[in-house]
């Protein structure tokens, strides 16, 4: 279960990492084309649907990864006791949060399927197939934050916070803002 | 309930979640969602769903994964070495001699990277102990390289402009072009200081080095060409306004790989490391954008925006209170916040009052671009202050210390821009004409 969870985030992380590298692709890919004469119109669509993919898809593993911000000047004062109800209290708000979007995620991207929505710019297709990465983005996401919940009620360290001390104990601050 | 009430019960609301350790990103969100449900009569399902996919998939925000793909590349290069090489040997006649290093350095490596606290890490990783070595002044040296790092977010490519123009709906290319007046007199700045400092403490700085011909020192510096070529090639493709923002930053990339492989740090290992840590980084600030964008409409349904925009108007400060206002503000709020937070935090509510007060977009952004910088090296959270603790096990709070000086500097910039804003808008108005 936990390889299975794990192996999740990071795959859903890699497939990011390829929409990355996709825009990257494409973007070379329209000034070429441009410069030959040929059309490149639907590539601009193409380009926001994978930069919208690569930041979904990236989220469970970002938000595991301990890459997502958060104030942390008060909660590193408190003590082991009170750090263990801030983190469950914090993960149970998110929770919440992240539960709503992921039901709206995919509430909404369902009923484009179900009404065959077409997308509305150059490059037409079925709406539902670039919105997929928000849908699978926000319900790892939630899966991510309630395991991790989980992890902290059963008396763990949260991961996020295990890899950041890693990090920083290593001297690698190059991911902080 | 009168407007201003409801925005004091949102931002304490903000604020509890904040301090309790609630991820920004979310907080902003679940601020919107509360906005949505108790002050308005509009549904927030579907518009939480419309603001974060409508806010990602963005052809713009396309430049950001790229923008800082291209630093992660850049920083697990030898450039950070063949910089401090090719750099010194010149400046051996100076007074201060290779502190300068630090600023030329952090400005070189601002002009390809957009990250400050990459910047730092970057060219202290070599120059910090390369002058030690040599008996420079500890507290000038980590001052001066906690300050100048800061360059990186000020001297374009910038992620931090390329945030604030998605959040203001600004032209990204009109802001890059507006930071590097700026980012040159702060470089300016900072080495008169050094300069003036050594004059005054010539016992703090060590003999010159074996001083070469000519002939040696361009062979010393010929390992910059290709990162002098790739900066050319940004700045030529700004001014010549013939690619976006975008397709700058995808030629960046492969201007990086390009460098990277000529040097031989291209291995698979690098190329993933840095597409990783790419996405992470993206991913994070894409997720901020995308809540502080469902606040942004929480807002607007709401008229808070206008309304404080208005209360402020009827306050009838001189715009040079307003922007002193808005400094200590935004200082304070870097005292606790990351740059991005603070611009995304801030932006639905203060570009209102800056339109109102009528200021520039472009203006005001690289106003709180410097703001930013200030937070970067104020203690208790300061990321080029953590850079450098780890660098070298000393307290940040002695880092800030050391940094105070340069941190004068960087409100004497404040002060120059605000004095004579043509310093900031002449660039863009003179390559892309006056905004209309």
């Amino acid at each position: 279960m936990r390889k299975a969870l794990d192996f999740l985030y990071d795959a859903a992380g890699y497939l990011a990492a390829f929409f990355v590298l996709g825009i990257f692709v494409l973007m070379i890919a329209q000034t070429v084309l441009r410069e030959t004469g040929m059309k490149s119109g639907g590539m601009d669509d193409l380009v926001a649907w994978f930069c919208a993919a690569s930041a979904f898809l990236a989220m469970a593993h970002t938000f595991r990864y301990g890459d997502f911000v958060r104030v942390t000047l008060l909660i590193e004062r408190l003590g082991e006791r009170g750090r263990r109800i801030q983190e469950a209290g914090a993960l149970g708000i998110a929770a919440a949060f992240t539960g709503y979007l992921a039901w709206w995620a995919s509430k909404y991207v369902y009923e484009s399927w179900q009404y065959k929505e077409m997308s509305t710019g150059l490059l037409v297709v079925p709406i539902w197939i670039p919105q997929l990465s928000f849908t699978i983005g926000a319900l790892l996401l939630f899966v991510a934050v309630v395991d991790q919940l989980v992890m902290v009620m059963r008396g763990a360290k949260p991961t996020y916070v295990q890899l950041m001390e890693e990090r920083h104990a290593r001297g690698d601050y190059s991911e902080d803002m | 309930m009168s407007l201003i009430e409801i925005a004091g019960i949102l931002l304490a609301f903000m604020f509890a979640l904040l301090a309790g350790g609630v991820w920004i990103a979310l907080t902003l969100a679940i601020v919107g969602l509360a906005c949505f449900t108790f002050f308005t009569g509009t549904p927030p399902g579907k518009n939480l769903f419309s603001a974060f996919w409508g806010s990602t998939s963005s052809w713009t925000l396309a430049a950001l994964p790229m923008f800082i793909w291209m630093g992660e590349i850049l920083f697990r290069t030898r450039l950070s070495r063949e910089m401090f090489d090719g750099l010194a040997p010149w400046l051996n006649r100076i007074p201060g001699r290779l502190m300068h290093v630090n600023i030329l350095g952090c400005g070189i490596f601002g002009s390809v990277s957009g990250s400050s606290a990459a910047t730092c890490a970057t060219v202290s990783k070599v120059a910090l102990p390369e002058l030690m070595k040599r008996g420079y002044d500890e507290k000038m040296a980590l001052g001066s390289l906690a300050t100048a790092g800061t360059l990186g977010i000020l001297i374009p490519p910038s992620i931090t402009m390329v945030v604030y123009a998605v959040a203001a709906d600004a032209s990204i290319i009109r802001i890059f072009l507006a930071g590097f007046i700026p980012g040159f007199i702060l470089m300016v700045l900072f080495s008169g200081y050094i300069a003036v400092w050594a004059v005054m403490n010539p016992d703090k700085t060590p003999p010159p080095g074996p001083s070469m011909s000519f002939v040696e020192k361009v062979k010393a510096s010929g390992n910059l060409i290709p990162v002098t070529l790739l900066i050319v090639f940004i700045v030529w493709v700004l001014v010549k306004g013939i690619a976006s923002a975008t397709e700058c930053a995808a030629y960046g990339v492969l201007g990086s790989l390009a460098i990277a492989w000529w040097g031989g740090s291209l291995t698979w290992r690098n190329f993933w490391e840095s597409l990783m840590s790419a996405t992470r980084v993206s991913c994070m600030i894409m997720i901020i954008l995308a809540g502080a964008s469902y606040l942004s409409l929480a807002m607007g349904f709401t008229g808070i925006p206008r309304a404080l925009a208005e209360w402020v108007a009827a306050m009838q400060l001189s715009p040079y209170m307003l922007i002193g206002v808005l400094a200590i503000l935004y200082i304070v709020l870097g005292t606790a916040l990351d740059g991005i937070s603070m611009i995304v935090l801030t932006s639905a509510v203060v570009l209102p009052m800056i339109q109102k007060a009528g200021f520039d977009l472009v203006w005001f952004g690289i106003f709180i671009v410097l703001m930013v910088e200030i937070a970067e090296v104020t203690p208790p959270v300061g990321f080029n202050l953590f850079v450098l603790q780890n660098m070298t096990g000393r307290d940040s709070n002695y880092i800030a210390r050391a940094s105070i000086p340069f941190f004068a500097m960087l409100v004497v910039t404040i002060a120059i821009i605000t004095a004579f804003p043509q310093v900031v808008t002449w660039l863009p108005d003179v390559v892309m004409g006056r905004e209309k």
